[in-house]
């Protein structure tokens, strides 16, 4: 099966200009992610993991180089453009869950839509599933406060799908969780690129780093080793799929 | 903003406002308080200037009234031990000298009062004789009650026939219908008997007070109307005042002339004129001129216009007043959005990573400033609304509530919002979306 390049990603290089010196956090990266795929990116702290990120999540520019999302490069965009990129092409996940404290668990799933002038009374039933997909049904009108680190993690990877993005951007998703509930985050993703979802997930746990097909190591900005897994995934979905 | 949704962003306006209610309730306090002050300040002054104009429009725009004032020094003679006669003031022929000589004159009306006792039966009471022409209440505006008032032929047959007050006729004749019934009207001099044949209402508090110095200072609510005629046959024009323990005569002809003209445009040009027609016999009588006259001119139109002068120059100082507490109510409401920013840049970092742009955040910051400054101008105004209608109605002072106090309390709360909320706003929605993910 011939499969399209969701990112590719030319010579990416990044400067942070610090007014008297200048501090390289990329420099020259190259790589592209397939339709479908689970990545992991890895590195030790320094080796530019973050500000990669920024820039695949499109919260920051590069300096120079291309980083083609679908069929555009977003690289140069303004503001208000990235803006539009991040709500109907992105889905985040992140380490803290970034939940809206005063919002209910339909509301913030619905949260991205909103920012593309869709009328929740529209999606209500579309978030509802999504809600049930993660398996919190019956915590549909509960505020954040009132759920567990898990379920908070839930109602977000519920939230990263509403706008049926072209990536789940993932970083560290399970760095606030214990293990039995890092497990059940990392079983959903696994079920989410079992239906054909394109994952990313920045981490430094190998545990997470095991579940993915993919993992690109970075060191000092450029992409140190790029090991390519022989399809574990499909075994052990065969065998979820057999145990169910 | 394709489909932008304003309500929606109003209803995540409310539910971040409901999460601090007690912030949000003490945010909106300073607007709640500078616009009630406005609107209640504003109807407070309105309904005091309302009042005070009803009192000088009864008097006339278009009269003027001339009264007779006792002079410091002038013609009080002792008359023996403990006893003093004073003769001043207006007499007959200065109301037709004014009648006949000032240009636009309509009429003149004369009045006499002198402080009596009036009973019927056992009932007795002081009061104000009133000695005038029979279109008095086209000059006071007075309402006739009951039964009719004094007419020309009673005037030329100087009848004992007389009209009474409202309050005087209910305590008179508790019960009972005063026409046809008979009062007397007892002075120093002679006891009079006068026959009811109306009743009336003066239109204001003007009209019962006494208008002329009353040495005693009483204030008589109770008015005993006749013809001026009999008034000068019975009682003749000396009042005897017993009050001071010594005996003190007054001889005035006339209490007070009023004046009314054709129109409130002759008024003015015509003031000069009536002083020139009173001075010159005074002159002649040897009396100083300026320095100790016997009479004072009241114009109620000079009155209005003052009024109204004032009542602009305390209008623009309430509007000041009012800007300023609505300024220190918006400085409020911009402190407390600051700290808001701050407090929730993490939910504008996920915001912003979830797809909003700058001008979602502004929007929803601004509407937040706005729903405050909104929801406290409303209390505001519905608070100022329902204290003045109280003390209107319940209070029974007369407050007024102008649609334009309303409009500029209501709409200054508006602008102050709009203004200090943008500040807070556009602060939120310049944040670094990184940073603010980053922010604890």
């Amino acid at each position: 099966m011939a499969t399209r390049n969701i990112i590719q990603i030319k010579d990416l290089t990044k400067i942070y200009d610090l007014g008297s010196i200048q501090v390289p956090a990329l420099n020259g990266l190259n790589f592209d992610i397939e339709e479908g795929s689970y990545t992991a990116i890895m590195g030790p702290s320094g080796s530019g993991k973050s500000t990669l990120l920024n820039i695949l999540g499109c919260l920051d520019r590069p300096t120079g180089g291309a980083y083609i999302l679908g069929d555009d490069d977003v690289a140069h965009m303004s503001d208000k453009e990235l803006s539009g990129v991040r709500g109907a092409r992105i889905g985040f996940i992140f380490q803290s869950y970034n939940l809206i404290q005063q919002l209910d668990v339909v509301e913030n799933i619905h949260v991205p839509l909103f920012y593309q002038g869709k009328d929740i009374s529209e999606y209500y039933g579309h978030c509802v599933k999504l809600a049930e997909k993660v398996g919190l049904a019956d915590r549909l009108d509960h505020r954040p406060m009132q759920l567990s680190g898990g379920q908070q993690q839930r109602v977000a990877v519920a939230r990263s799908l509403v706008n049926e993005p072209l990536m789940l951007l993932a970083d560290e998703p399970t760095g606030n969780l214990d293990s039995t509930t890092e497990q059940e985050i990392l079983d959903i993703l696994d079920e989410l690129h079992a239906e054909g979802r394109t994952l990313v997930v920045v981490t430094h746990d190998d545990a997470v780093a095991e579940r993915a097909e993919r993992v690109i190591h970075l060191k000092d900005g450029v992409v140190d080793q790029d090991i390519r897994k022989d399809s574990p995934l499909s075994q052990r979905q065969t065998a979820n799929r057999l145990t169910s | 903003m394709p489909g932008f949704s304003l309500l929606r962003i109003i209803q995540v306006g409310f539910k971040s406002l409901r999460l601090h209610k007690l912030r949000s309730a003490l945010t909106m306090l300073g607007m709640i308080i500078g616009v009630w002050a406005v609107i209640t300040l504003v109807a407070i002054g309105e309904g005091a200037s309302r009042d005070a104009q009803e009192q000088i429009k009864a008097l006339g725009a278009q009269n003027v009234i001339i009264r007779s004032i006792k002079p410091i020094s002038d013609k009080v003679q002792l008359q023996g031990e403990m006893q003093w006669e004073a003769i001043y003031g207006l007499k007959n022929s200065d109301a037709v000298r004014i009648q006949e000589t000032i240009p636009g004159v309509k009429r003149v009306l004369p009045i006499l009062r002198h402080r009596k006792n009036v009973m019927h039966g056992r009932r007795t009471k002081d009061c104000q004789l009133i000695g005038t022409f029979p279109h008095y209440p086209d000059f006071t505006k007075a309402k006739l009650v009951a039964g009719s008032f004094l007419n020309e032929i009673e005037e030329s047959r100087k009848e004992n026939t007389c009209v009474l007050t409202m309050s005087l006729a209910g305590f008179l004749f508790p019960g009972k219908n005063p026409l046809g019934q008979e009062v007397i009207v007892r002075g120093r001099e002679s006891q009079q008997v006068f026959k009811v044949k109306g009743i009336i209402q003066e239109r204001t508090d003007a009209e019962k007070l006494p208008q002329s110095a009353d040495p005693s200072g009483h204030t008589i609510l109770s008015n005993v109307y006749i013809p001026l005629s009999t008034f000068k046959a019975l009682y003749g024009i000396k009042d005897v005042d017993l009050s001071v323990g010594s005996i003190a005569v007054n001889i005035v002809e006339l209490s007070e002339i009023r004046v009314e003209f054709g129109s409130v445009e002759e008024v003015i040009p015509a003031l000069p004129l009536i002083r020139e027609a009173l001075d010159k016999p005074r002159r002649s009588d040897g009396a100083a001129e300026g320095v100790d006259t016997d009479y004072e001119i009241q114009v109620p139109i000079n009155e209005l216009n003052a009024l109204r002068a004032q009542k602009a120059r305390d209008t623009r100082m309430l509007l000041y007043i009012a800007c300023i507490s609505l300024l220190v109510g918006g400085i409020g409401i911009m402190n407390i959005m600051l700290a808001t920013v701050t407090e929730r840049t993490r939910e504008i970092g996920v915001r912003r990573a979830l797809g909003a742009t700058r001008s979602d955040i502004t929007v929803q910051f601004l509407v937040e400033t706005l729903m405050l400054s909104l929801i406290g101008g409303g209390i505001g105004v519905a608070g100022g609304w329902g204290f003045a209608a109280f003390r209107h109605h319940v209070l029974n002072t007369t407050t007024i509530v102008t649609d334009w106090s309303v409009i500029v309390a209501f709409g200054l709360s508006v602008m102050v919002g709009l203004f200090f909320g943008l500040y807070p706003a556009r602060r939120a929605a310049f944040l670094d979306p990184i940073e603010a993910l980053r922010h604890a």
